[in-house]
């Protein structure tokens, strides 16, 4: 979930009036949002955004925008989106993409800012709506990569090719010499962690304008000169690369709408692409790519389970930042530019519910008749627990992930059934555990101090290798339980698995055991089931307790539930 | 103080009766008088003095020589020597292994026996090498002995005051300090303490007088007293109720599995059948069949557990798989536009652990019937740093509710019932939410008697993409419960990590509320 520092001046100056805490903390809902903190010596208010299809709302500016139209029913109308019925005039700006970029990353597009002289707040605020709207919503640039440039020193046009990487440099930003883009990606922090999206490739992307001087490395880092933004600067050139046009234009207009709002000039750009496009060879951006989305009245009313008028609906979307109309019982929505989240009508219908406000629904339970039932492993997972209650066994909880040396090497077990996680974040966590068993002398491990004896239990998930399962593994339900004290030995065990097994009303036989290194040989026995194997008990093996650390002798025993219930 | 004399125990009852004010009372007396045991006239001792009966007028040192269990034997049986001396003098002289073994006398005994008698020219060992009387009379050392053992026989004991010096040198070298066992006598040194009643020992005598009580009445019920009848010849001694008590170790369920049987056991009783389901999963069940799409941040390498080996399940199951893979690349013929990418199949079969429950509700989507109410409470694993708020695996509630007619307002009706039935809610507020795989999506908040208000869940109706690729054609309510925070303040903890602790001795005290 994305997170924003939104500067107190800012953002209240955005909103158009200062709203308090309390008050931020009842309308954030309509965005999504929940008041993060406030940070009132740094005056940063901070907000967590939840819906990850919305990237207009990552900014100050964007929430600001979402909670003023809440607020007033007014869609702020900005005048320099080109559409396909309309193009803005660019001014000689432009980006041509050549055609060497297909298929390395297809597109550039860009446009222009100015009349304003950016401060260090309105700076820090730029560099962070370039950020979320790159790593959050551009996949960590790989979808989306940014960049901001003085537009003074710039000679339009400008271009966007795939080039040598050896052959190509420049001075980039944060150094002092040049680098080939190679080096770049292999010397160059930025190179270091962006460098490989681009990297496999035999040409890398290359932005420069018609001096041939350098903008910048896409997707990687801008020049030390023209990519150069300080405080002070007013005149800004912002160019998208990417592979998704769709996300980029969308970024674009967020981008644009932002810097609108606080104040800029926004400039349009022509950008000639090197391939076809659904919206042709050629565009000016920002551009209105949206297309209208549309919902069933009816629908609207069946998800939302209220009869809503039409003039409701287009009323509640309105205060949602979207024109719609209504024409044969169906609601046409115009996606606002700096939108791109109506995939299916149901998504018209939620902008419906917010608008017209949650508090106006009032809650109703479902009418159908339903019958209640556990599940059968649960029935009889109590029936389990109940007997061993009885029999003086205290229940246990355990994690489920554990390490290679608590769950294989402390048994004196092979590894080869178990289930391994290929990305552990430590090795504390980084195998299923494949038995009830090391979990229970876990306890005994941690609990010399508790008083003796010790008899535990749980019922709970095992998962090991099954080459006959789809997916090469098997959860089981398992008991284990486990009672240790000065005198405690296999007879004890033994009773203890045929008085449960007497009250489950299961009838087994047992069956030697051999070359299992957890139990003394001699001293364990399987459990047989309609002549399967279902269990095991026996007297732990003494290498066993000394690995785990414990001093006491004790029994254990694990029986698998799933086929004991078959 | 004003004493319960009902609850006095009959070691002072009797006591108490025994004795009257002004005079001394001391443990030789109520040992001997009473019929004590040491151990019963110290106990009667302390308990009256802490209850103001007696009280401590006087104390002198004493050494006494205490008869051992040897000293017993051998004043009984008689002292090596004087056996070895006796059978001589009858049987004539003999070899010493046939005095050992006539006497039944370890050797090294008749041995040391020997020496003595013939050190004190008592005995000689003889041209025969056996040993033979050349005195008619025993050596003095052994007549001393015999005159402490005679002397000890009656109380076991002689006290030093009574022993001339001499005969205090003698002794001294016949006990040996601490109870060794190889000497006849132990020196016990100590005070003798002297009592006296108190006023307030004088009431409760009284009392006990008055209440006719003697110390004699019956304490456990035996089988023995059933069976002659002998119980209606008595009164039973009543117990101090408040008396302290041990608590006992029980088998138990554990609290937090209680738990969330109870929530179990709710939701079965609002109508819900439960689910459950393997912790090996794959990305199509985990996220694809949810409208996740495959770039989405949250199915990132570092958000989700990835399974080793086998790193892919062999094969998603049909129409499943081609009906979510056309969802998510252009929408199918669920009227959405969908993701605009193309479907990665070996992706989609990279296997994962279950990372959140919903998961089992798009499996159940699969085979649920209409009308249908689901749950399942679920383990799932998630890629977080373990803190006091993170676990390495930890429970989600999840449910799903389909119905041909089931709308917002049912939804909220659902959170509402949650929210009272299972959190104990005050007061429930509602507010838009975002969930790749619901919409529209609502967070319930709840206002709770102890936490106050916090987020009690997520839901949603879900998706057309979702239930539509799945098979299913009518709207599915789908909700999820945070109930972990509930789960810590029913049981008066504030780490998750303590939820799963190994400790017995934690979990063998814990208490739900």
């Amino acid at each position: 979930m994305p997170k924003i520092d939104a500067p107190e001046k800012i953002f209240y100056s955005l909103l158009g009036r200062k709203m308090s805490d309390d008050e931020l903390v009842d309308i954030f809902p309509v965005a999504k949002a929940e008041l993060d903190g406030h940070d009132t010596e740094h005056h940063v208010i901070k907000i967590e955004l939840n819906d990850t299809n919305r990237p207009d709302l990552w900014s100050p500016a964007g929430v600001a925008r979402a909670l003023k139209c809440y607020e007033t029913s007014v869609i702020p109308e900005y005048g320099f989106f080109s559409s396909k019925d309309e193009e803005k005039d660019s001014e000689g700006r432009m980006v041509i993409d050549d055609e060497s970029v297909i298929g390395i990353r297809d597109y550039s597009i860009g446009f222009a800012a100015k009349g304003k002289t950016v401060d260090d707040d309105l700076l820090v605020n730029l560099i962070q709506s370039q950020e979320k709207l790159c790593t959050n919503f551009g996949r960590k640039r790989k979808t989306i990569a940014m960049g901001i440039y003085r537009k003074e020193l710039i000679k339009f046009p400008v271009h966007y090719a795939a080039v040598d990487p050896d052959k190509t440099k420049f001075v980039p930003l944060g150094m002092t010499e040049e680098l080939s883009l190679r080096e770049i990606c292999e010397k160059h922090p930025k190179g270091k962690d962006y460098g490989y999206i681009v990297s496999s490739f035999p040409k890398f992307p290359y932005l420069y304008d018609d001096n041939n001087d350098t903008l910048s490395f896409p997707p990687v880092i801008n020049s030390a000169r023209i990519g150069a933004v300080e405080v002070g600067d007013s005149d800004f050139f912002i160019e998208l690369s990417g592979p998704i046009l769709d996300d980029l234009l969308l970024a674009a207009n967020i981008l644009a709408c932002d810097m609108a709002d606080m104040g800029f000039e926004i400039q349009p750009v022509k950008v000639r692409f090197a391939k076809d496009t659904p919206y042709g060879r050629e565009i000016t951006v920002p551009y209105r790519f949206q297309q209208s989305a549309e919902a069933e009245l009816s629908l609207v009313e069946r998800k939302l389970g209220l009869p809503i008028s039409g003039d409701e609906a287009v009323a509640a979307l309105r205060k949602m930042g979207v024109k719609a109309s209504v024409k044969d019982g169906r609601i046409i929505a115009e996606c606002p530019e700096w939108r791109n989240d109506f995939l299916h009508a149901v998504d018209i219908v939620e902008d419906v519910m917010i608008g017209y406000g949650l508090e106006n629904f009032a809650p109703e339970l479902p009418s159908d008749f339903t019958i209640g039932r556990l599940s059968p492993v649960e029935e009889f997972s109590r029936k389990v627990k109940g007997i061993l209650v009885g029999l003086g066994f205290q229940e246990m909880m355990y994690n489920y992930l554990g390490s290679r040396r608590e769950y294989i090497d402390n048994m004196h077990i092979s590894d080869e059934k178990c289930v391994f996680i290929a990305n552990p974040m430590s090795e504390n966590y980084e195998v299923i555990r494949p038995s009830v068993l090391p979990c229970l002398l876990e306890s005994e491990a941690v609990s010399g101090h508790a008083v003796y004896p010790h008899s535990i239990f749980e019922v709970g998930k095992i998962t090991i290798k099954d080459e006959s399962d789809n997916s090469g593994t098997v959860t089981k339900d398992s008991l284990g339980f486990l009672s240790s004290n000065a005198h405690i030995g296999y007879n004890e065990a033994a009773s203890y698995v045929n008085t449960l097994m007497y009250f489950l009303r299961k009838e087994y036989t047992l069956g030697e055991v051999s070359g299992d290194e957890r139990f003394i040989p001699g001293r364990a026995a399987q459990i047989i089931y309609n002549g399967k194997a279902v269990g095991i008990f026996g007297e732990t093996h003494p290498q066993v307790l000394e690995s785990w650390g414990c001093s006491m002798p004790a029994i254990m025993c694990e029986i698998d539930l799933d086929a004991l219930m078959a | 103080m004003d004493i319960e004399v009902k609850n006095l125990h009959p070691l002072e009852v009797k006591l108490l009766r025994h004795v009257s004010s002004g005079e001394d009372i001391t443990a030789e007396r109520i040992i001997k008088e009473l019929d004590y045991k040491v151990g019963q006239c110290n106990q009667a001792f302390s308990w009256l003095l802490a209850k103001g009966c007696l009280v401590e007028t006087g104390r002198s040192h004493r050494v006494a020589y205490e008869l051992t269990d040897l000293g017993r034997s051998h004043q009984k049986d008689g002292l090596p020597a004087e056996r070895i001396f006796s059978f001589l003098s009858s049987e004539g002289p003999h070899a010493m292994p046939e005095i050992s073994q006539a006497l039944g006398l370890e050797k090294s005994d008749t041995g040391s026996a020997f020496g003595l008698l013939s050190s004190k020219g008592v005995a000689k060992m003889n041209d025969e090498r056996k040993a033979e009387i050349v005195k008619d009379e025993l050596p003095e050392d052994v007549r001393i002995q015999r005159s402490f053992l005679d002397k000890a026989v009656g109380s076991g004991m002689i006290d030093e005051s009574t022993l001339s010096d001499k005969e205090k040198a003698a002794i001294q070298q016949l006990a040996k300090k601490r109870g060794a066992a190889s000497a006849d006598f132990k020196v016990i040194e100590g005070d003798i303490v002297v009592y006296n009643l108190t006023t307030e020992g004088e009431k409760a005598k009284k009392a006990l007088l008055d209440a006719n009580i003697t110390g004699e009445e019956f304490g456990i019920l035996t089988p023995e007293m059933l069976q002659t009848g002998a119980w209606k010849n008595g009164t039973f001694r009543p117990y101090g109720i408040n008396a302290p008590t041990s608590r006992l170790i029980p088998g138990r369920r554990n609290a937090y599995s209680e738990y969330l049987q109870w929530v179990k056991d709710k939701l079965a009783a609002l109508g819900f059948e439960e689910f459950d389901g393997p912790l090996v999963e794959n990305e199509f069940w985990n996220g694809d069949a949810l409208f996740m799409p495959q770039f989405h941040s949250a199915r990132d390498i570092h958000d989700v557990y990835y399974v080793k080996d086998p790193v892919h399940a062999k094969r998603i199951e049909e129409p499943w798989l081609s009906q979510v893979a056309a969802t998510h690349e252009n929408g199918w013929k669920t009227g959405s536009r969908g993701w605009g990418y193309t479907f990665d199949h070996e992706f989609t079969r990279r296997q994962v652990l279950r990372s959140q429950g919903t998961v089992l509700s798009a499996h159940q989507l699969t085979k649920a019937k209409v009308p249908g109410k689901y749950f399942g409470i679920v383990r799932c694993f998630r890629y977080d740093q373990v803190d006091a708020t993170h676990g390495a695996d930890f429970y989600q509630t999840e449910g799903i509710v389909l119905g041909k007619d089931v709308n917002l307002r049912n939804l909220l009706g659902l959170l509402k019932m949650f929210a009272e039935e299972i959190a104990g809610a005050e007061e429930v507020k509602y507010v838009p939410g975002y969930f790749p795989f619901t919409e529209p999506s609502i967070e319930v908040h709840i206002k709770h008697p102890v936490l106050g208000w916090f987020e009690l869940g997520g839901s949603g109706i879900f998706r057309p993409e979702v239930t539509e690729a799945l098979g299913i054609d009518v709207p599915v309510l789908a909700w999820g419960l945070g109930i972990d925070r509930m789960a810590l303040m029913h049981l008066g903890l504030n780490d998750l990590r303590e939820l799963f602790t190994p400790d017995i001795d934690s979990v063998r005290t814990r208490r739900g509320n």
